[in-house]
């Protein structure tokens, strides 16, 4: 028996971008790769490289509906970023590895269930995809996700935010700030995941002490609490100081001792633009942390001790917010149901969705089936208008793993229906997760799909 | 004609060839004194060949893996300039190791200055402990030697008699650690080396041989054997290399086939892809210790005909030490080779002696010799797949850092078993049968690794490195650093003053002859942004002359210009 090895999957993409000036461009993990590679950490016996696999059309249906196919928003790059993530997560789940790091690029975590476009640099969720793959696959319980980007992750927040077998929790400078403007303390998830959604906004200018207290103060009891069978980091890297895009103080050791504690199953990187200044030196200190490795010598350039100051009353305010999240999370089984959520049989909320990269507005309507039974399925209306007048109107119906008989049934009628009768929408789509299936309706064409081609005629 | 030798670990193998047909073939022992075997085979090949005929001599020789096993070698202190990144107890080596301030970043950028003082009182420590062998490596060498360069210089003016290495100019890959080891080993192995190609070069000279000597090297290419006393290293592991090489040559052009070298102790697994024998994707590893020297995939297996073979309970077992001859040849032991025999497969040795073999590890279980044999050879054969399947395992997990060539891997699986080397008749179609693969024995299996080494050519690589923001440029192996004045430097021009520099560093070898068509083998260009605008190019870009060989054997194909 060797050592159980962190595995690592570099795939830096060197020959995608969203644009040649764009932050999400080749150069990106440039330095990154000089550094790991001058380093020589790939041949510590503790560190063992894999290449990437791609993930298939299949896998991105059971998380996404892609508007109007999988194929039409993503590409290569996408599907070898979100195979990595599932590559290591077989790996790590049937005890090959102790860990990993999924060090790819594109990112992925402000991608939502349904995909009109790119926003915020992201396509696919690279961990939502892995998180589902991973369920499916190796039917694993429990899980978390804890995002340390500087941007909120409110694509994994919206795509498990009904899912109380999934924890997101995120930290983030405050979304009054920054985009996507979103993760406040009041998301707490939907009626039948009450607080599996737990936000964490923090002002601009916080530094490692304040983000450690967060840390062992809220994140690691509430993660000690809920006991994920499988915990993802979505390694996110702006919050160093030099990022050009966050206002945030985090050092490369803030970071690697925040992965020592937290004990990741899985790191998957997320963003990080201080592409010279940060990245080579946080992926690496990451790395050495996931692999148990003395990370103490790697400083940035700049980086002298006690260069950042706060605010007390800044840290006064992350303290009293720790204080009512803790509160939140004691007492997350006895919330008024009824007064937060409604009784209706459907609990509903309207979301207005930007894509800041495509510059596509979505409307939407998002229905969960407040169920006793089991999480219940979901009901999404959603038009999005790509600027140029034509608007696209689609109806998604999710159905949960753990779906109960009634809630199969009844989304299934609503996705028949919907194609009977329901002609304002161009789209259908059933997302059945309960038996990995997956349809999608095309009314021009009147014909139905299964993820993978045209469904056989019976 | 050409001349191949290959002074391996048991034989020395030679072949004399002319036009791609074999002329002359030798096989004699490789004794302690290296020089004195080569000699040996080469006179047997020369005998009624006048030395004039002789255009080329190629040498593969064990003689620094020697060196470095049996650590024949004067002790070698380091100065190391690592800065930030590991804890620096990592870079713990069997000798005196100095860690000194100074730190360069990856775009070759000085963040923090040498300081003379600890520079001072590191040369002052090793002189003290009386090293005279000093490597100084630093991080990021190869994109800014000042450092290195500094030190070494310090060095020379205060122990003009040292032997001085510095990294930058033994190993410019990514890889501090390797490039330390690397820059070590080579300081380590210079003196001896330098010797050992200076008796070549006289004892050929006495025999009239006047014609160009090269040196294989790992990755297959050769070098000019005077050239090679700066990169001893680099000819470690060329005896696979020179087995690989045969086998290239032996098989038709641009054949896919698993190479299967089986020697007395170990067996040589290789592949060849289209023709091309495939390049490792990291250094050679010489043992544990890893460099950066180029090499070809070649993994090693500790069986061969001369393993011991011995009972454990009511199991056989093959293990992987050598104690001798095979007992049917008067050694101590039963060994794979005695199997062969009882089966018919080889006719070296006595058969009763073979039988004998089986019967002791038969007897006490009551099992016939030929039994024993069948699970003898299954053994080996058995060892021999796993590590093939686990080869090209290794293969497919072959990082890939695109899109196009993740979506390009492909599972090839080799249709062909090439079986080399004096055991390969007994072993190979059993091999193959299991694999689901064709054997074949090429003729002149025997001395594949000495046609291997006669066909090899000349490599000469560059790798150009220019940093247009910062406007400037630097050649790896030549460890130049120069400044871009062109405002309008790009990839083309790049790549034209990378070709510039291969051809100036032909004509410094005396190969100006053997640079025709050159590859490029990488081309990375980066555009630099900041601030949303583009403020720079990164370019990276590798040529080297056409690798492959000079011939095929038996098939009149000529494969160059001469």
């Amino acid at each position: 028996m060797g050592i159980k090895k962190t595995g690592l999957i570099f795939f830096p993409a060197f020959d995608w971008a969203i644009s040649p000036t764009h932050p999400e461009r080749e150069e990106r993990l440039l330095y990154t790769r000089d550094q790991i590679f001058e380093e020589g950490v790939v041949d510590l016996p503790e560190i063992e490289e894999f290449s990437p696999r791609l993930a298939t059309i299949h896998d991105i249906a059971r998380t996404h509906f892609c508007i109007p196919r999988v194929q039409s928003q993503v590409t290569e790059a996408h599907l070898i970023a979100s195979g990595a993530a599932m590559l290591l997560g077989d790996r790590i789940v049937s005890g090959e590895l102790n860990n990993g790091f999924a060090m790819v690029r594109p990112p992925g975590h402000h991608a939502m269930r349904v995909v009109h476009g790119n926003r915020g640099f992201c396509n696919i969720n690279n961990e939502a995809i892995m998180v589902e793959y991973l369920r499916r696959k190796h039917g694993i319980k429990k899980l978390a996700i804890v995002d340390s980007d500087v941007h909120h992750g409110d694509g994994t927040q919206e795509i498990f935010y009904h899912d109380p077998d999934v924890l997101f929790i995120s930290f983030h400078q405050d979304g009054r700030t920054i985009f996507p403007g979103t993760g406040f303390t009041h998301e707490l998830g939907g009626p039948n995941a009450y607080a599996k959604t737990i936000n964490i906004p923090l002002p601009p200018g916080t530094t490692d002490e304040t983000f450690h207290y967060v840390l062992d103060h809220l994140i690691m009891p509430i993660l000690n609490d809920f006991k994920p069978d499988f915990l993802i980091n979505s390694a996110g890297q702006d919050n160093h100081y030099t990022d050009p895009l966050g206002s945030m103080l985090f050092t490369a050791q803030g970071y690697a001792d925040f992965t020592r504690k937290l004990n990741p199953h899985m790191a998957v990187l997320e963003g990080g633009y201080a592409i010279e200044t940060a990245l080579p030196y946080l992926n690496l200190a990451i790395l050495m942390a996931l692999a148990g490795q003395d990370y103490s010598y790697v400083r940035e350039p700049d980086y002298r001790p006690g260069m950042f100051k706060e605010r007390p009353e800044k840290v006064e305010q992350v303290h009293k917010m720790v204080e009512s999240l803790l509160d939140v999370w004691a007492k997350k089984d006895e919330f008024d149901r009824e007064k937060l959520f409604g009784s209706g049989k459907f609990y509903q909320r309207k979301k207005n969705i930007y894509y800041d990269t495509d510059y596509i507005e979505e409307e939407q309507l998002e229905k969960v089936r407040q169920c006793d039974q089991c999480p219940g399925y979901m009901i999404i209306e959603s038009g999005a208008n790509r600027g140029y007048g034509a608007l696209i109107r689609v109806l998604a119906v999710s159905i949960p793993f753990t779906a109960c008989p009634d809630c199969q049934t009844e989304a299934y009628e609503v996705y028949e229906q919907g194609k009977i009768e329901k002609k304002q929408f161009d789209y259908i789509y059933m997302q059945d997760k309960s038996t990995d299936t997956y349809l999608a309706y095309e009314r021009n064409k009147d014909q139905e799909w299964v993820s993978e081609g045209p469904k056989p005629e019976v | 004609m050409y001349i191949g030798v290959d002074v391996g670990g048991t034989c020395t193998d030679a072949v004399l060839l002319d036009k791609g047909q074999v002329k002359a073939t030798a096989k004699v022992p490789t004794r302690a004194d290296l020089l004195s075997s080569l000699l040996e085979a080469l006179d047997v090949i020369m005998k009624g060949t006048p030395a004039e005929l002789i255009k080329r001599v190629v040498l593969s020789t064990t003689m620094i893996t020697n060196l470095i096993a049996e650590r024949k070698f004067d002790p070698v202190g380091l100065i190391l300039i690592p800065g930030p990144g590991l804890n620096h107890d990592y870079y713990r080596y069997d000798t005196d190791t100095h860690i000194i301030s100074g730190v360069i970043d990856y775009r070759g950028r000085e963040i923090v200055a040498l300081n003379e003082a600890e520079v001072d009182l590191a040369i002052d420590k090793l002189a003290v402990a009386g090293y005279k062998k000093v490597a100084v490596v630093g991080k990021f060498s190869m994109r800014n030697n000042a450092h290195e360069n500094h030190v070494a210089s310090v060095i020379k003016g205060k122990y003009p008699g040292w032997q001085v290495e510095i990294g930058h100019k033994v190993a410019g890959q990514l890889n501090f650690p390797r490039r330390v080891v690397s820059a070590m080993l080579t300081c380590a192995t210079r003196d001896k080396y330098e010797f050992f190609v200076d008796s070549v070069l006289t004892a050929l000279d006495q025999r009239g041989i006047k014609t160009s000597v090269f040196i294989l090297k790992a990755d297959g290419g050769t070098l000019p054997l005077a050239t090679s006393k700066e990169v001893p290293i680099e000819t470690i592991y060329s005896g696979p290399a020179a087995s690989t090489l045969g086998v290239q040559a032996l098989i038709p052009p641009g054949e896919t086939a698993v190479v299967v070298d089986i020697g007395g102790t170990t067996t040589d697994l290789a592949l060849i892809l289209s023709g091309q024998p495939l390049l490792a994707r990291k250094g050679a590893k010489v043992y544990d210790q890893r460099t950066q020297v180029r090499a070809l995939a070649v993994k090693s297996v500790p069986v061969g005909g001369d393993s011991v073979v011995e009972r454990a309970g009511k199991e056989i077992i093959v293990y992987s030490e050598r104690l001798g001859s095979p007992y049917c040849l008067g050694g101590p032991m039963p060994t794979p080779t005695d199997a062969l025999r009882v089966m018919g497969l080889t006719n070296l040795g006595d058969i009763d002696k073979a039988r004998e073999a089986m019967n002791l590890l038969g007897d006490p279980l009551g099992i016939r010799p030929v039994e024993v044999a069948a699970r003898i050879i299954e053994l080996v054969v058995e060892t021999i797949t796993n590590e093939i399947d686990q080869m090209y395992i290794r293969w497919e997990k072959n990082p890939a850092y695109r899109v196009w060539e993740v979506l390009q891997k492909k599972k090839v699986r080799p249709k062909t078993i090439v079986g080399v080397g004096g055991n390969a008749p007994g072993f190979v179609s059993q091999i193959a049968a299991r694999m689901g693969c064709y054997p074949v024995i090429p003729p002149y299996f025997m001395v594949a690794n000495a046609i291997g080494a006669a066909v090899s050519r000349p490599t000469l690589q560059v790798n150009l490195r220019a940093d247009t923001e910062r406007g400037i440029y630097s050649i790896q192996e030549e460890g130049y650093q120069g400044t871009i004045k062109d405002r309008h430097f790009n990839e083309e021009k790049a790549l034209s003053l990378a070709k510039e520099w291969l051809a100036r560093r032909s004509e410094k070898y005396g190969l100006q002859d053997d640079l025709g068509e050159v590859e490029v083998t990488r081309k990375e260009v980066f555009n630099m942004v900041r601030d949303w605008v583009t403020s720079g190019k990164l370019i990276d870009i590798s040529v080297q002359t056409k690798r492959g060989i000079l011939h095929y054997i038996g098939t009149g194909v000529n494969c160059s210009g001469d």
